[in-house]
């Protein structure tokens, strides 16, 4: 299903989007004092200190969200995602670690987990709430709720992502506590219905009311651990608990999410005692400066992720509408030297081989580890599509070089640094590389919608456990009139019969057969090399000596998806 | 005078007139005001909002709509938060106000001080010394300047005394659970300002000087000497009093200027003000603000201007306002 595009930073994707990175992030800090000799921070993947019960914290939180209406196109805001909704708003599923994959499982909203069948064809899923599940007035949890949470996204205007909801025919609520929803035709992400994008809302508080303005400044309701005290616009958000969640109740008083939109005084911040957890964007610098922060700082870095960086080729543009071409390109990238550059710091150092995400791994293979540098690979495949070098050493064909422009967000350091290696790289193999920067709005709102780039730097980001490659590499998802210029596959990617492959994806309701399709898709893929995949993007959580609990990130809810279990050290 | 900077006020309305349609045309011709909603799922929503917002009109026309909703205070709604621009561009603008006004208070009062210092003993090792920590500070970029400083000031100190909390903040304008003008506010005040305010003494105190000693080396200096007249009331009555009439022309430019020019400032301390609005609306390419933001910057430039010819008619008796 072809998603919509909101040209945010870090947006909130609804499947998987190209999510522009941060700006004007890590200007060049070199710490003045006190920086030699101190140990480095402690780097691991989970921690879990002993609590007490009360007190506060202040986060520092790099981007302050545009909205707080989660199912409007403003509230597209990872980090509102991670700061209030996950918080606040009952989710039907939540998203957690299960035999080393991550995977839906029925959150304490539900009775029982949901259950699927198909009638027909259509698809029937039956959702039993849990009685106990109560807003923060008091008032239960209903199968109302989720029956006005579906129509509102189905039938609303200005909706971020419709997937799955667009197909919903009926919502029946035989009585308070169940509800079905008959779904038109077979939809193998059901999951994600009521899940991570947009959980449930509150119909006894907002049936007949514009939703958009009860919610988009902040809202007093909750269905989560905590409630929104208060959300001054520029400077905070402010959670406390909320008294009647039915939950483990939250072991802090208040924590406070203090935006602080550069990393660099950030992590100042946090070494000076203003912040005690930091969730900062990964630049080239950011480890370096957390290392100043010495035993202080507990840094925990995950590289199994929804983020996945890719360099996405325009199959209808000169040179890559060429398949040699393509294929020749992947042979003369040394992804793994620029994985290494990049992300060594963090341990990442293998390049990605799957247009998954780790998130993903599920569903991945490892199609393009084939695509190591081979420099006498890529002449043969340039020579036997009729390329010649000329005497600059590039190549050419009909008097044309193989000569295209990367695109990459302007003024952040990691790409342009990647580009900078892929220009010597590719260089040195014969393509004569331009780089051609902008801001995320040229970008994702002109530049890749109309197709008006060549080669494109930029990352993808899943925002639940279910293969959605159809968005980008489904030749439906190509924008045109034909889906409202709706679609995602800005590099009018068509692969032969890959279309059908991915439409079983999308449908199959056995994950058995949904994997063995998704394993067929990504060979496709691989085989005709429509992009390349790069890398995995970590993510970090820096927390300070005051704060215990189990600390950990979650790909999905982010880094303070237990946020209820957070406190302060004993 | 009040009749004075009315008719400047009032021809100031051309001027604003033709800069709001060039800015109109230039937003325009670069910001797809639609851009969100090309990929919109929803095929009635392209062509709802470009009737609502009159896209489907010609530039004049669109133009005249706008103009009339602005002059009404309807600015628009800002797509990327859904909420109203004028609050949003207000609110901005009155923290953005905050540092200009410490800032350029505090610099004048540097520049001025250096820039006496440096024209009365010209050539002395002061002089030197201050002419190169001035070259210094124009050369200093703000964003490592700032984050230099809160190493210094702030986390050092904390480091080194084991102080419970910095002497100095440096994210936003308050600390959580406070407001208002107190010591918290003035603990978060001094580094931003401080970092904004080292480039303008640094090139002001230059012009100071500049300015000063050519007053000094005028025929009525000269005069004033020969009649005996103290050196320090010859300073500060005649070289002083003349070389400022140009000295404010200078820091009104420069401190309209800063009214959309402190993006770095702003978001290296985390304030919510101009130079972060226009950030945050230019990445997501949010037309609805960056037209009002920059109309308001190129009001406050005619402002600023129309205040220092009423300073330098203050200043310098001469000048008639007519």
């Amino acid at each position: 299903m072809p998603q919509p595009l909101t040209a945010t930073v870090q947006g909130r994707l609804p499947a998987r989007l190209p999510a522009a990175g941060a700006l004007l992030t890590a200007l060049a800090l070199t710490a003045t004092a006190c920086t030699s000799g101190t140990p480095t921070p402690q780097a691991d993947t989970a921690t879990n200190l002993p609590v007490r019960q009360g007190g506060s914290l202040v986060i520092g939180a790099e981007q302050e969200p545009d909205c707080a209406d989660w199912i409007g196109t403003c509230g597209a805001s990872i980090w509102g995602t991670y700061m209030m909704q996950t918080q606040t708003v009952p989710q039907v599923f939540d998203v957690r670690l299960k035999g080393g994959n991550w995977t839906p499982v029925a959150s304490n909203l539900m009775a029982s987990e949901p259950t699927t069948k198909l009638v027909g064809n259509q698809q029937q899923i039956t959702y039993k709430l849990n009685p106990k599940a109560v807003w923060s007035d008091g008032k239960p949890i209903t199968s109302a709720d989720l029956k006005y949470t579906a129509l509102q996204v189905r039938d609303g205007k200005a909706i971020f992502d419709k997937s799955g909801y667009d197909r919903i025919t009926s919502v029946a609520t035989p009585d308070a506590t169940t509800a079905v929803v008959t779904l038109k035709s077979p939809y193998g992400n059901w999951k994600q219905l009521f899940g991570a994008s947009y959980g449930v809302l509150p119909s006894h508080l907002l049936q007949g009311k514009d939703r958009d303005a009860v919610m988009k400044d902040g809202y007093s309701f909750s269905g989560g651990p905590w409630k929104i005290a208060s959300w001054k616009k520029g400077v905070s958000v402010t959670l406390v608990p909320n008294s009647r969640y039915w939950g483990p109740k939250p072991h802090l008083d208040r924590v406070t999410f203090q935006f602080a939109s550069d990393t660099s005084a950030a992590i100042q911040a946090f070494a000076g005692g203003t912040f005690d957890a930091l969730y900062p964007t990964p630049q080239l610098t950011t480890v370096d400066q957390i290392k100043t922060l010495g035993s202080a700082a507990h840094m925990q870095v995950q590289s199994g992720t929804g983020n996945l960086q890719a360099l996405w080729l325009n199959n209808a543009k000169f040179p890559f509408d060429s398949a040699a071409v393509r294929k020749a390109f992947a042979y003369s990238v040394d992804r793994a030297a620029i994985v290494k550059r990049l992300f060594g710091s963090y341990g990442v150092t293998a390049p990605a081989q799957s247009f998954m995400s780790p998130l993903l791994s599920r569903y991945a293979s490892d199609d393009f580890s084939g695509y190591r540098p081979d420099a006498a690979k890529a002449a043969q495949l340039m020579k036997a599509d009729g390329w010649t070098k000329n005497g600059g050493g590039y190549w050419a064909k009909n008097g044309k070089e193989a000569a295209f422009t990367v695109t990459s967000l302007a003024g952040n350091q990691s790409r342009e640094l990647t580009e900078q290696i892929l220009q010597s790289q590719l260089g040195k193999a014969g393509f004569r590389v331009t780089i051609k920067n902008s801001t995320p709005a040229n970008i994702f709102g002109k530049l890749a919608p109309a197709g008006d780039f060549q080669l494109g730097l930029w990352n993808l980001t899943d925002s639940f456990p279910n293969p959605t490659l159809s968005a980008t590499f489904s030749s439906t998802a190509i924008p045109s009139a034909a889906n409202d210029q709706s679609g995602i596959n800005f590099m009018r990617i068509r692969v032969a019969g890959l279309d059908p492959v991915l439409e079983r994806v999308d449908t199959e309701l056995d994950e058995t057969a949904r994997v063995a399709e998704s394993h067929k898709a990504e060979k496709l893929i691989a085989d005709d090399v429509p992009s390349l995949p790069l890398a995995a993007v970590p993510n970090i959580l820096v927390t300070g000596a005051r704060v215990g609990g189990p600390l950990s990130i979650n790909p999905v809810e982010g880094p303070w998806w237990n946020l209820a279990e957070w406190g302060l050290t004993k | 005078m009040t009749r004075y900077a009315l008719r400047r006020l009032l021809a100031s309305v051309p001027v604003v007139c033709v800069a709001s349609f060039v800015l109109f045309w230039a937003v325009r011709a670069t910001f797809d005001p639609l851009a969100k909603l090309r990929q919109s799922v929803d095929p009635t929503a392209l062509h709802r909002e470009t009737v609502r917002l009159g896209l489907d009109r010609s530039l004049p026309e669109q133009y005249l709509l706008w103009v009339k909703g602005f002059v009404q205070g309807d600015w628009g709604i800002s797509t990327r938060t859904g909420g109203a621009v004028l609050p949003m561009v207000g609110d901005a603008l009155g923290t953005t106000l905050q540092l200009i006004l410490w800032g350029v208070a505090l610099a004048v009062v540097l520049a001025l001080a250096i820039g006496l210092y440096s024209a009365a003993r010209q050539y002395t090792v002061g002089d030197h010394v201050l002419t190169g920590l001035s070259y210094l500070g124009v050369a200093m970029p703000a964003f490592w300047f700032g984050l230099v400083l809160i190493q210094l000031l702030a986390v050092w100190p904390k480091q080194q005394f084991g102080l419970p909390d910095p002497p100095l903040y440096f994210v936003g304008l308050h600390s959580v659970g406070h407001s208002g003008l107190d010591l918290d506010y003035l603990r978060h005040l001094v580094l931003p300002v401080i970092t904004l305010t080292v480039g303008l003494v640094a090139s002001w105190s230059r012009f100071g000087r500049a300015t000063l000693l050519e007053a000094l080396s005028s025929n009525y200096v000269r005069t004033a000497r020969a009649k005996g007249v103290p050196r320090h009331r010859i300073l500060l009555r005649h070289a002083l009093r003349n070389a400022l009439a140009p000295f404010v022309t200078v820091v009104a430019m420069d401190a309209a200027a800063l009214v959309g020019g402190l993006v770095v400032t702003e978001q290296i301390f985390s304030i919510p003000g101009m130079g972060k609005l226009f950030l945050a609306s230019l990445e997501t390419g949010d037309v609805f603000v960056l037209l009002p933001w920059m109309l308001v910057v190129a009001v406050a430039v005619i402002l600023f201007n129309l205040l220092a010819d009423l300073s330098y008619a203050l200043l310098d008796p001469r000048v008639a306002l007519r």
